[in-house]
């Protein structure tokens, strides 16, 4: 032990003893090491905002759709579906909702003739729609039993389209579809997951069916919903979605295809690698070069150093003692040359994410890795001239006689 | 005979038939041919000789710095030449000293750093290596010098660190290369005094110089030519 710390001991002095060597020595490493880190976190930190985002709303949102077989309009999902969604395991919650088609949306009847030819989404919705997609009202409130139990005329529009229709914040509104006044009861807050909704207005189904659907669209006294709306236990989403589609077809004439929400925000979430590889790359290469100049610097410092060598072997220190010392710089140079790189590396993130306004990204494993990898190049580099050091004879650094 | 001692002290250090060849075959080149020596406890011995006498060859080998070609060179009863590079390198360090002409300080260390050097990696705690420098320092009238660093230190100066480093493992041998030879006469003159001073019962001391000076100021006065030794005179002690 007391070996090592003098050698410790021995090998600080000698790197605090010859600053601008120990500088020139550190260059590569921090380079290397800076550009690496910087590569990474730059290009992790421009996607920042998306993969909060991608962690915000969770990954598990499926949407079960009816599809015909056929290709065919208003395929339509057994009555039963949420029931039947429900049998799977790994579902958490599910909601229905039946998209419509054709209804004119309009904020008052003057303003028909403006608003006929925009096309407004109209879709009949369960009581639990926003708590499934986890998006709270603006303000007012969602659709409850008792609209549907009443069947009364009471609408939910979206952020987008209350903007759209001007209506303020607390205002008693209304809206016309086809002509029929729907008192709007609550604004829904952005869908991110589903920008339609954005500018969708949502009623009861029992309204629905009996203002705007034909009897294809019911079941009996049920109406039928076209779309399901699930959240799947975390991790769990790829293995529910299979499974949905089975559970809730259970071999019915419609085919189900169910859809991972998140999937598309993830993939454009995802950092763009190749730019990435080319940049670690870059540093990889400047932390080689950096390490052939680490050979370079203390090959030379062994020819300048042989007579100290020399001294060191003639008052008792084995070769080995000698090589030790000149490797353990290179440990030295490395570890802290690491560090400092790592440093750089995340101060150039900082100021990329405050020029581009960007979300910080680092990942942590990037530190460790990156004083790691240093210290590799700088151990390998340091082999042969610490070999060299150790081969010298005493006899003629000395020029004895 | 009847001067010998009954229970005459070992040799701290002997050379038997030593021969040192440079090159190989026909073209070998004999700087030693056939030496034997035997190096004393108390002896203050000085090696004299012309250049290209065997002097130096003669230094690297009392010093285990090299090797002979043939022969057996003992420290302290070890045969050296049976010994690998690591355990020749740890009986120079225990047992002999070195003072250079051109002094060899590391040139980044101060003084007391200098002579701590030699006590480097023996299993010392910092301490003990800080108090036994300073000591060793003392000796040679340097303990007030310990922070500088050699340039900030006259050739005199120079030269008793480098024989406080020489002393601090309390070696057997002390081994002077030109001790003298890059001082001026006065600076010389201090140093022959605190090499005169080491003489004790346990230790020895060899000088190898071209300096009659020096050389007379020994008690032991060994000569050579052509890699031989051609006297070994032993000075009535003053």
């Amino acid at each position: 032990m007391s070996t090592a710390s003098d050698l410790v001991g021995v090998a600080v002095n000698g790197l605090f003893a010859r600053k601008v060597r120990t500088m020139l020595l550190l260059l590569g490493p921090v380079i290397g090491v800076a550009a690496i880190v910087a590569a990474v976190g730059l290009t992790d930190s421009a996607k920042g905002d998306l993969k909060r985002k991608v962690d915000q709303l969770g990954t598990n949102l499926i949407e079960a759709s009816a599809a015909s077989s056929f290709g065919g309009q208003d395929a339509k999902l057994p009555k039963d579906a949420v029931e039947r969604a429900k049998t799977v395991k790994t579902v958490e919650s599910v909601a229905s909702v039946l998209e419509m088609q054709n209804i004119v949306v309009t904020p008052y009847a003057e303003a028909a003739e403006k608003f006929e030819t925009v096309p407004v989404p109209v879709l009949a919705a369960d009581s639990v729609l926003p708590s499934v997609l986890e998006v709270p009202l603006v303000s007012g409130r969602w659709l409850n039993e008792f609209d549907e139990g009443a069947r009364s005329r009471a609408a939910v529009i979206g952020v987008g389209l209350a903007r759209e229709f001007n209506v303020l914040p607390g205002e008693v509104r209304s809206v016309l579809l086809n002509g029929l006044e729907y008192s709007v009861v609550g604004i829904l807050d952005r869908v991110e997951l589903e920008p339609a909704f954005d500018n969708a207005v949502f009623v009861t189904f029992n309204r629905a069916a009996d203002d705007f659907l034909t009897d294809a669209a019911l079941d009996g006294d049920a109406v039928l919903a076209n779309k399901l709306y699930v959240r799947s236990a975390q991790n769990r989403e790829s293995d529910t979605a299979q499974a949905l589609k089975v559970a809730v077809n259970l071999g019915g004439p419609n085919e189900v295809q169910t859809e991972l929400k998140s999937e598309a925000l993830e993939l454009a979430a995802q950092s763009d690698r190749q730019l990435q590889l080319i940049v670690v790359s870059m540093g990889l290469l400047a932390i080689i070069v950096g390490g052939i100049g680490i050979a370079n610097v203390m090959s030379i410092s062994v020819i300048q150093r042989s007579t100290e060598i020399g001294i060191r072997r003639a008052l008792g220190h084995t070769r080995g003692i000698i090589a030790a010392q000149f490797i353990l710089e290179a440990i030295a140079v490395g570890f802290f040359g690491g560090l400092l790189g790592v440093a750089v590396g995340v101060a150039a993130i900082g100021v990329g994410v405050a020029v581009a306004g960007w979300v910080f990204t680092l990942q942590p494993m990037l530190v460790p890795m990156g004083v790691v990898l240093a210290m590799v190049i700088s151990v390998v580099a340091g082999l042969y001239p610490a070999t060299r050091a150790a081969r010298l004879e005493p006899l003629e650094t000395l020029r004895l006689g | 005979m009847d001067d010998t001692p009954v229970d005459m002290p070992a040799p701290l250090l002997e050379l038997e038939s030593v021969s040192r060849l440079y090159g190989q075959g026909d073209a070998a080149v004999a700087a030693l041919l056939d030496v034997s020596l035997c190096i004393m406890p108390g002896d203050f011995m000085s090696i004299m000789g012309p250049s290209g006498s065997g002097k130096s060859t003669m230094l690297g080998l009392l010093g285990c710095l090299d090797v002979p070609t043939s022969g057996v060179i003992r420290v302290g009863g070890i045969d050296v030449t049976e010994l690998d590079d690591d355990d020749r390198s740890r009986v120079r360090g225990e047992r002999i000293g070195f003072v250079f002409q051109q002094f060899h300080l590391i040139p980044h260390l101060d003084a007391v750093s200098n002579v701590e050097t030699a006590l480097l990696y023996r299993g010392i705690r910092p301490k003990e290596r800080r108090e036994r420098s300073m000591a060793s320092l003392d000796q040679v009238g340097l303990a007030h010098r310990h922070d500088h660093r050699p340039v900030q230190l006259s050739g005199g100066e120079q030269q008793r660190v480098a024989l406080a480093r020489a002393l601090v493992t309390q070696p057997s041998i002390v081994l002077g290369d030109e001790p003298t030879g890059a001082l001026d006469s006065k600076n010389a003159e201090h140093v022959m005094e605190i090499f005169a001073s080491l003489q004790s019962s346990e230790r020895a001391i060899v000088l190898v110089t071209h300096d009659p000076a020096v050389g007379e100021a020994a008690h032991r006065r060994v000569r050579m030519r052509d890699g031989a030794i051609v006297a070994d005179e032993r000075a009535a002690r003053a």
